[in-house]
């Protein structure tokens, strides 16, 4: 088994853990899910890095690390702490048929990755494709069958990572600045994300986005 | 014919060895001194000795069922492979050790209404639920692998002479996964059931075994040390073939690894035992809807495999 279908390996296990992390309502277990989620696919950018030769995929690895695995699970729990809510009933579907969903559209993008055209001179990155359309998938339908603001982060944080890894795989990366001020973004957006979830616990007493058409309370 | 040797070895020592290794690593982890690592065997001899009370509502079937189950459990350890150095019979067919996994919970259950004691029905009820919502993971990971052999004979799925590409590592790790899981619950470990508490109404395993007594309880508990092992062993073995995807040890050394597998398992149970709490009666379809997931994607796997 050579080091780079280790890598595909790895791209599937952060797919799989981000379907496991659907099928929990806890919303520690949840950020852990995702923060082991994020290191893998940081282990497949550092991978690629060695395999390809591209040493700024490494720092953009190292970066992922830092922000993304261990920044935005540390702050967003500390968040949690202060609004006192730990746990997501969840909407639309029960949880654990959300997770049944979640393998079911891991299969069809399995299929969407083999109609994908692979990178010119490319090694077969099947895996590592079928990994990141199913994160984009894994993403929406956490937002979709959650009812809390802090879920809605990890599930727009979800499909993040997989147009991050789409990009590792189909274009072996974006350049560095490019990596650079997506990190940024999500470092802002989080921050925004986290404090405006703070305000709707302070005004409304609650962070049910699914009430807040609600115009009065 | 050393191959026999030392599993005839293993089948003897390994079940309440397996046991006893629990009880004492959770003791350990809990700041108890706990029992000593041979306990199982001395009880198991004790109860041999004393006599049996039987309730006067049981009938033949009472006693026929703690012996029918220990001949499935020795038979179940026969062909299923759960460990690397089994000798291979002739009859090693999947479904039949699907069929016989299902006959020893269905005679499991029978001892425990034939009493007739409430507590007996309630447990028997609860052990039917269970093995509904674990069956299918068991199966579909079994079945997964079986797939990717393209054969149902346990010996051909579990040698280790094919070519292990990426499908494979997937579909070896999520089966091993799903049925790690899955044993949990079938076995009645903690976060379904707690095996040590003494509160009837809350309990699975326990409360099914409630008016075994003497010998037969002593038979019960050597069946049930026997699914045990060979549960743990057989997720452990689809974690080797996982692991035999990377590296290719030796035989001699792929035999050191499976009695490992077995004791980190051992291990991760006592572990969940330590810190987990149990999970409400009415929650524990979530906890197996993970058993589910990881044999659904062993599953998928599989079929992705056969199609490319």
């Amino acid at each position: 088994m050579t080091l780079f279908s280790f890598s595909e390996a790895v791209a599937l296990l952060a797919a799989i853990l981000s379907v496991l992390m659907v099928g929990s309502g806890n919303l520690r277990t949840n950020l852990l899910a995702y923060a082991l989620s994020t290191a893998a696919i940081a282990l497949v950018a550092g991978l690629r890095a060695g395999i390809l030769g591209e040493s700024h995929l490494l720092l953009i690895a190292l970066a992922m690390v830092v922000i993304k695995a261990l920044w935005v699970p540390w702050f967003l729990s500390r968040i949690l702490d202060r609004i006192k809510v730990y746990f997501d009933p969840g909407t639309v579907l029960a949880i654990p048929i959300a997770m049944h969903t979640g393998i079911v559209l891991m299969g069809i993008s399995y299929l969407l990755a083999g109609r994908l055209p692979l990178p010119v001179d490319g090694d077969p990155v099947t895996g590592s494709t079928t990994a990141s359309i199913s994160l984009l998938f894994t993403g929406a339908l956490f937002m979709l069958t959650r009812k809390t603001a802090v879920s809605q982060v990890v599930g727009f944080l979800t499909m993040e990572n997989g147009i991050f890894l789409f990009a590792l795989t189909m274009a072996r990366g974006m350049p560095l600045i490019v990596e650079m001020g997506v990190l940024l973004d999500v470092l802002v957006a989080v921050m925004i994300a986290g404090l405006i979830t703070f305000k709707i616990q302070k005004s409304f007493e609650h962070i049910d986005v699914t009430r807040l058409t609600d115009l009065r309370e | 014919m050393t191959d026999w040797l030392l599993f005839s070895i293993a089948l003897i020592v390994l079940p309440f060895l397996t046991v006893g290794t629990i009880r004492l690593l959770k003791a350990r982890l809990q700041n108890r001194l706990g029992p000593p690592l041979l306990q199982p065997f001395y009880n198991f001899f004790k109860l041999l000795g004393k006599e049996e009370v039987v309730s006067n509502d049981a009938s033949w079937l009472f006693r026929f069922c703690a012996v029918a189950n220990l001949c499935l459990a020795l038979f179940l350890a026969l062909i299923l492979p759960w460990l690397s150095f089994k000798p291979v019979f002739l009859i090693e067919d999947l479904f039949l050790a699907i069929y016989l996994l299902a006959l020893l919970r269905f005679f499991s259950i029978l001892q425990a209404l034939d009493a007739g004691s409430p507590f007996g029905g309630f447990g028997a009820s609860r052990e039917a639920t269970l093995s509904l919502l674990v069956e299918p993971a068991v199966v579909l990971s079994l079945a997964a692998v079986a797939v990717i052999a393209r054969s149902t004979d346990l010996g051909d799925m579990f040698s280790f002479a094919r070519p292990h590409t990426l499908h494979d590592l997937t579909v070896w790790s999520t089966a091993g996964a799903a049925l790690f899981l899955a044993s949990l619950a079938e076995l009645s470990r903690m976060p379904v059931d707690d095996p040590t508490t003494h509160l009837e109404l809350t309990m699975v395993h326990e409360a099914m075994v409630i008016e075994s007594s003497g010998p037969n309880l002593a038979l019960v508990e050597l069946a049930y040390a026997l699914r045990l092992v060979v549960m743990f062993g057989l997720a452990g073995q689809c974690f080797i073939h996982a692991l035999f995807c990377v590296i290719h040890p030796q035989t001699s050394t792929l035999a050191i690894i499976s009695l490992l597998v077995i004791f980190a398992m051992i291990l991760i149970t006592a572990l969940v035992e330590t810190v987990v709490v149990k999970l409400r009666w009415t929650r524990v379809p979530e906890y197996v809807a993970y058993a589910i997931t990881m044999a659904l994607l062993a599953a998928g796997g599989a079929i992705m495999g056969r199609m490319t």
